[in-house]
């Protein structure tokens, strides 16, 4: 009785209108996969990416040079040397952060009591010798200065949780 | 002893201590801000307030006495309702900087605030400001408006400080803390207001905003300066002081450091520092290898040696030198056969060489000097000279003892004296001959017969009068009375009057190392010319290891003289300095910080410490430079591995106590016999001028103690002379002489003018005693 069944099965095609279901199915349905670089996935205004230091709207740098992140930095990837500026105020003279050691943990930017130093959406950088990935303070601030906007409306949106 | 009971926990404790003395001895915590051990109670910032039972409100631990049966809570709910109240208030005006604040970390608000405080404030309206004030160049009051007016700045000031330069201004939210008339704090202890304030409103304006507390690595360390040998924690960061703080020792520096002791620190990255070996080759300086350097000095030594004799080979260093360095330099000078070496540069009377009975040390430990009830202080600028043991002198006259001050000048010593004789340097004999011979009458005892001829005064005589009625009695012989011409005199005399009066007599050690000089050695014994002599008769070959002859001598003139007749000078410094007008080698060795070594001080303390960082760059510490140096000379026993053990050779495994001994014998009582005519000079050496190390320490630098000299008289000498306060006055002594302003000083004697030794405006002087001739220059006078 099996066998004639599955001579009947074979005969029609059964198995192979199922795979073909399969992959009808996901053909009609809508598409996950995302043609990178051409198409890129969807980001939180919480993304970790690449670290810009922010200025206030005065033009005023926001670090006060007080550490923090240095201090909870848990791949010991930022080095910060602090002086006192002509106008009296606390002001870094160094601030380097190793992407090579980073972890993209956010920790320094959760420290920072200025929101000072923070993580962009910017994921596609890259260096073609060693120490291009070495960012020094103009680097962070160029960084800042370019997508402030972006940087700006991603902290308003998450200002309500913190 | 009362019992107690503490959270449980039963207590026995003695009358009369507090609940705060009674709880942390027992180690349960209670948080507090003014309470200080060493300072009065204050009893205002409220913040130890704890629950005792039978009590109807919350009672402040630090300032309730224990009662027998007393059961105290210092963690119910009423006392930490009480405490986290307290707290709240304290935060209500509290700036929210602790990202920029130095305190930031160490802070004794932060750490409480963690423990007592809300997560949030409630306080909504605006909060108090105080406004920034410049108290001077080391203590930094930028930020007044985090003080939580806790009054331990003010009361150090009144009870440790001796002077009270910080007061609380206004009440209620208006109090704040303020200099008296926008003056700057001049003490020289004014650096312990930064380690009491338990908020960032008092921070270090050197240190300031270099390094935060958590990257500082902590290493033990012991001061350079002055004899009391005070134990320091150097906090370092790459490679680099960043600042230093005091290191509690009871018996020595308490919880205390004296501003040349916190700040000297800035000298050790000073852009004077020496850190490449160099050569003088046809009069230009080149900088050379250290096998270079040292095999020319190996060679030079050598030449000199084998020509003229290694009698032309004179050393002289400076008692801040570690032991390690000043034994290692004897045995290098005695190896090739010179016994030319002395580390007691400033000093001018010899006579007691060879007489005395051990090493000339403080008589007794420094903790004991709280103890005296009668003071004989002779000779001594005690509160710049030794600021922290002047503080230990004051505590012990506020307590009751008397202090009684032999000098030729009368700087406020910030204490009660009870009776000073201010006489001019060459009276200074007769006048402790006086002391003695009233002092026989009081005690009806008999007296050496040279004493006998001397007429008493009316000072000596209360001297005597004070001294007589004391029952531990400390005579105490100053920088100034060592560096005397007739410093044996004074000392035979000062010892008879201690002897007589039942006390103690002892030395109050001028540098790190006054007492660690003789025990390696470094004196030249009967076969060798001392400091005085080596420069009174020049050699052909100096080695001078951290000096500054121009600074450092007796007769800076004389030195000067010496080291350019010299055919070769090996100057090891940490610093460039004069010596490269004369010298022909430079040494770079490694400051205190930078070395192991051994200080051994006025109480005959050994303390060996280790280096806190590496040497700048190719400084080497002076004990290694030395070792080898013998090596090249081919001198045997130069086979060190470490400094410890050439140390225990040098200490020769025998106890340092057994060695200290303030006996001299086979000198005779000499009185002057006639005062000398003309202006005769008085010399300090200026606090911050001391050594090679405070002397590069910018901020001290910029201090009212570091100004420049002026030369001071007595108010009447200065009308004789006809010289209005203020002008400029050209003084000379033998073939030298330099152009300073003069001051009026009253309290100075007649027939003397104080001018500052040690510092470089003074330098072309002759010695640090003796006449000097003060003439108007032409634009001044009258």
């Amino acid at each position: 009785m099996k066998k004639i069944v599955s001579f009947f099965k074979s005969f029609l095609l059964l198995e192979l209108l199922k795979g073909m279901s399969v992959t009808g199915r996901y053909f009609f349905a809508p598409h996950i996969t995302v043609q990178y670089p051409d198409e890129k996935t969807p980001q939180g205004f919480r993304f970790r990416g690449l670290h810009a230091q922010r200025r206030y709207e005065n033009g005023e740098e926001r670090c006060i040079g007080c550490k923090l992140c240095e201090a909870v930095c848990p791949a010991l990837a930022i080095h910060i040397e602090v002086a006192e500026r002509e106008d009296g105020t606390r002001r870094t003279t160094r601030y380097d952060i190793d992407l090579m050691k980073c972890i993209f943990c956010g920790f320094c930017e959760e420290s920072c009591p200025v929101d000072a130093i923070v993580e962009t959406r910017i994921y596609e950088y890259h260096g073609e010798k060693r120490g291009d990935l070495y960012y020094t303070k103009p680097m962070l601030l160029a960084v800042g200065d370019k997508y402030e906007e972006q940087i700006a409306k991603d902290r308003a949106a998450d200002a309500k949780y913190r | 002893m009362i019992n107690i009971e503490i959270d449980g926990k039963k207590i026995a404790t003695e009358s009369g201590s507090t609940v705060i003395e009674a709880a942390h001895e027992a180690g349960i915590y209670i948080p507090h801000f003014c309470y200080h051990k060493k300072l009065s109670i204050a009893a205002n910032c409220r913040m130890c307030l704890v629950e005792v039972e039978k009590a109807p409100k919350p009672l402040p631990a630090c300032a309730t006495p224990v009662a027998e049966g007393m059961k105290v809570h210092t963690n119910s709910a009423q006392a930490v309702k009480a405490q986290k109240g307290v707290m709240e208030f304290l935060l209500v005006n509290h700036p929210l900087d602790c990202p920029i604040c130095d305190q930031g970390g160490e802070c004794e608000l932060q750490d409480l605030a963690v423990g007592y405080g809300a997560s949030a404030s409630r306080y909504q309206e605006e909060k108090r400001v105080v406004l920034p004030k410049d108290i001077g160049p080391l203590v930094s009051a930028e930020e007044m408006s985090r003080c939580i007016n806790c009054t331990r700045c003010v009361r150090f000031g009144q009870e440790i400080g001796g002077q009270m330069e910080l007061g609380q201004a206004f009440r209620g939210e208006h109090a704040e803390i303020m200099s008296f008339l926008g003056e700057q704090v001049d003490s020289e202890l004014s650096g312990n207001m930064i380690d009491l304030c338990p908020v960032g409103a008092l921070t270090s304006k050197p240190f300031r905003y270099t390094a935060r507390s958590w990257e500082l690595s902590r290493r033990r360390s012991v001061s350079p300066h002055d004899g009391m040998g005070s134990n320091l924690a150097v906090q370092v960061k790459d490679n680099r002081v960043m600042r230093v703080l005091p290191l509690e020792n009871e018996e020595i520096n308490e919880c205390w450091l004296s501003d040349k002791d916190r700040f000297s620190y800035e000298a050790l990255s000073a852009p004077e520092r020496l850190t490449r070996p160099m050569v003088r080759q046809d009069g230009k300086w080149q900088e050379v290898s250290w096998q270079v350097a040292l095999e020319y000095v190996a060679n030079g030594l050598s030449q000199i040696s084998g020509g003229a004799g290694a009698a032309h080979i004179g050393a002289l260093a400076t008692p801040h030198s570690t032991l390690e360095e000043l034994y290692l330099l004897q045995k290098l000078l005695r190896g090739i056969g010179s016994s030319n070496v002395d580390f007691r540069l400033r000093q001018s009377d010899f006579s007691m060489d060879g007489k005395q009975a051990g090493v000339p040390w403080l008589g007794m430990p420094l903790a004991e000097i709280n103890n005296a009830d009668r003071f004989l202080l002779v000779g001594s600028f005690l509160r710049k000279d030794h600021p922290l043991l002047a503080s230990r002198v004051r505590q012990a006259v506020k307590h009751g003892a008397q202090a009684n001050v032999v000098h030729s000048a009368d700087d406020d010593l910030l204490m009660h004296v009870a009776n000073k004789a201010i006489v001019a340097p060459d009276a200074m004999v007769d006048l402790l001959a006086q002391i003695l011979k009233a002092l026989a009458t009081e005690k009806q005892a008999s007296v050496d017969a040279a004493v006998q001829g001397v007429s008493v005064g009316s000072e000596a005589a209360a001297i005597a009068a004070s001294l007589a009625q004391g029952k531990n009695v400390a005579v105490l012989l100053g920088n100034f009375a060592q560096q005397h011409p007739q410093a044996a005199q004074l000392q035979l005399l000062a010892q008879q009057i201690a002897t007589l009066a039942g006390g103690k007599f002892g030395f109050l050690g001028e540098a790190a190392n006054s007492v660690g000089g003789y025990l390696a050695q470094a004196v030249p014994g009967a076969a060798g010319l001392n400091a005085g002599a080596m420069l009174a008769a020049p050699r052909k070959a100096y080695l001078l290891l951290n000096t500054e002859v121009e600074l450092d001598c007796h007769d800076p003139q004389q030195a000067q003289a010496a080291m350019y007749a010299a055919d070769m000078v090996v100057a090891l410094s940490a610093y460039k300095h004069h010596a490269s007008d004369y010298a022909d080698v430079l040494l770079p060795i490694a400051p205190f910080t930078e070395t192991s070594g051994t200080f051994i001080n006025t109480e005959g303390r050994v303390q060996s410490f280790k280096g806190t960082v590496k040497p700048l760059g190719e400084a080497r510490p002076a004990w290694k430079v030395l070792r080898v140096l013998g090596n090249l000379l081919k001198l045997p026993g130069f086979d060190y591995d470490d400094s410890e053990s050439v140390r225990d050779e040098a200490l020769g495994g025998v106890a340092v106590a057994g060695k200290l001994n303030n006996g001299l014998s086979g000198i005779t009582l000499q009185l002057p016999s006639a005062a000398s005519s003309g202006l005769q000079r008085v010399s300090d050496v200026p606090i911050y001028a001391a050594d090679a190390v405070v002397r590069r320490a910018a901020s001290l630098q910029a201090t009212h103690d570091a100004a420049v000299p002026r030369a001071v008289m007595h108010g009447e000498e200065l009308k004789k002379l006809n010289l209005p306060p203020g002008s400029e006055v050209k003084l000379s002594q033998g073939a030298g002489s330099v152009r300073l302003n003069v001051a009026a000083d009253d309290r100075l004697p007649l027939g003397v003018v104080r001018v500052a030794a040690g510092h470089a405006a003074t330098a072309q002087l002759g010695a640090m005693f003796g006449t000097i001739v003060v003439e108007a220059t032409s634009g001044s006078g009258a």
